[in-house]
């Protein structure tokens, strides 16, 4: 009896856990390579009192059970794998992904890494890093003295070194891809690593037919997070939460008539 | 002893039940593909066997019970995603998934291809099509109004979306799913699928809210009752009938 108190329980909890990634999402509206999260809820068990189709007599069945549902919990968070808007930086060692693909990146403790954020720099030996430092893979090195870095869509990074009339390729930058990115694991600083959900990665030159997509030089990609939405599912998860929080004071005071009965 | 006291004690855990299932719509109110319930008062009589004795002993002996809860089943709203393996079922149809435990269906289409390449639920499920699991190779994926998967413009399956004649039991299983008896389902004719929606929760928060006020309203009137019987009448039976003599 009264499972309507853990039950709108779990639906606040639910509720608190959507709030919390709704703020990540919008915290994070303007770090670029942002992929915003979305919380999946699922019911509970169900105690099943009467089983729907259960026999009433010989002949017939009873049309509908007595099923009562034990409340929700939040599921997972789902990464959304939508293009962010592309915006135009002028920076020639700001790269953009129009596709699925991700930079790898090499994590100081010998891992590789996953990210959408493109924005590199080159460190002391020329190697371009991450604005945390971390060398991105395969590595490319820009000569010093270099002039008009260019990146085509393909990956292919090529410069123009002191004293030559036509660019020379320096390297070139690959691009990978996971079964399933949806299950990615986020480590924070726009890194990503692989988990059995997800797959292993599967690297490729951009451009090509495998969907990794094309870069896009001197451009930064948004974070996909949509305001509106983020706002809308802010209110309804308020809204959620105090019609759940009205139900724990129903039960509330109906075991509390029913202690006055016994007095 | 009087029997409208247990009458109303049944019609008190009758309406205990009924806010169970009520907690239970508003805590699923934002679960994807969620199916609100429900529920079924009916009455029974206290002495099934044999005629009542009168009218009057049939109308005091009618208790009222929680017998059943039904399951909701219009159309939640649909609200876009943007991601391409987000599908929402338009009509009654129900996409069928493989779980351990038979085929199971759901309305909650959040899918997503496997490590293995298969496309499954959010809880790892495979999702069937007309010809079993269905394989995605990676690239771009669309899916057309009857299910049709392409992905890189070459089909790699179609959905499978049955429906349920009217008055089909289903049972609730959690995670969103729904088992039904053997040989009920039929290909959904009246179904159609939107790709990058996802259908909510068709649970009404107003109809909730004054469910919940009327279970609640009507618990207090039962207590009410109960404290009748248990502080006026027994006292007075108890207290005051003794010292008439």
């Amino acid at each position: 009896m009264f499972h309507a108190l853990y039950t709108a329980a779990s639906g606040m909890t639910a509720q608190q856990i959507n709030l919390d990634n709704i703020a990540n999402n919008l915290a994070n509206a303007s770090t670029s390579g942002f992929q915003s999260r979305r919380v999946q809820f699922s019911d509970l068990l169900y105690q099943s009192e009467v089983m729907p189709g259960a026999a009433a007599t010989q002949q017939t069945t009873v049309s509908s059970g007595l099923q009562v549902g034990l409340g929700t919990r939040p599921g997972n968070t789902e990464i959304i794998q939508t293009q962010g808007d592309l915006s135009s930086t002028g920076n020639p060692l700001d790269f953009a992904i129009e596709g699925t693909g991700f930079f790898q990146i090499l994590l100081p403790n010998n891992q590789i890494g996953y990210t959408r954020a493109g924005s590199f720099q080159p460190n002391q030996q020329g190697t371009l890093v991450t604005a945390n430092g971390d060398e991105l893979q395969p590595a490319i090195t820009i000569p010093p003295n270099a002039t008009n870095i260019t990146v085509g869509s393909d990956g292919t990074v090529s410069a123009t070194l002191p004293g030559q009339i036509n660019a020379a390729q320096v390297g070139t930058i690959q691009l990978a891809t996971f079964a399933n990115p949806g299950g990615l694991n986020s480590i924070g600083n726009n890194i990503y690593l692989p988990t059995t959900a997800s797959g292993d990665a599967v690297v490729g030159t951009p451009g090509g037919a495998d969907g990794l997509g094309t870069i896009q030089q001197g451009m930064l990609e948004q974070a996909n997070v949509n305001i509106v939405d983020e706002f809308v599912n802010m209110i309804l998860a308020q809204r959620s939460y105090e019609s759940n929080s009205r139900v724990v004071k129903a039960a509330d005071e109906m075991l509390q008539g029913l202690n006055q009965v016994a007095q | 002893m009087d029997s409208g006291y247990y009458a109303a004690c049944t019609a008190l855990v009758a309406r205990t039940q009924a806010l169970d299932t009520i907690a239970n719509n508003l805590a699923n109110a934002s679960t994807v593909g969620y199916r609100a319930q429900h529920n079924q008062f009916s009455s029974v009589l206290a002495q099934a066997s044999g005629a009542p004795d009168s009218d009057l002993n049939q109308a005091i002996n009618n208790y009222g019970i929680l017998s059943g809860t039904t399951l909701d089943e219009t159309q939640g709203a649909l609200q876009k995603t943007g991601n391409d393996l987000d599908l929402a079922v338009q009509g009654s149809g129900f996409f069928v998934v493989q779980t351990a435990g038979g085929p199971m269906y759901t309305r909650d289409g959040s899918f997503q291809v496997s490590a293995k390449g298969q496309l499954v639920t959010a809880a790892g499920d495979p999702v069937m099509g007309d010809k079993g699991v269905i394989s995605m190779p990676p690239g771009s994926v669309s899916i057309s109004a009857d299910g049709t998967i392409s992905t890189n413009g070459a089909v790699a399956g179609k959905l499978k979306l049955v429906s349920f004649p009217a008055g089909t039991p289903l049972t609730s299983a959690g995670e969103t799913y729904y088992s039904a008896p053997p040989k009920t389902e039929t290909a959904a004719t009246d179904s159609t699928v939107k790709q990058g929606m996802l259908e909510s929760s068709n649970v009404n928060p107003v109809t909730s809210m004054v469910e919940l006020i009327t279970a609640q309203r009507s618990a207090e009137m039962m207590q009410r009752e109960l404290s009748m019987y248990t502080s006026e009448m027994d006292k007075t039976a108890t207290q005051d009938l003794p010292k008439v003599s």
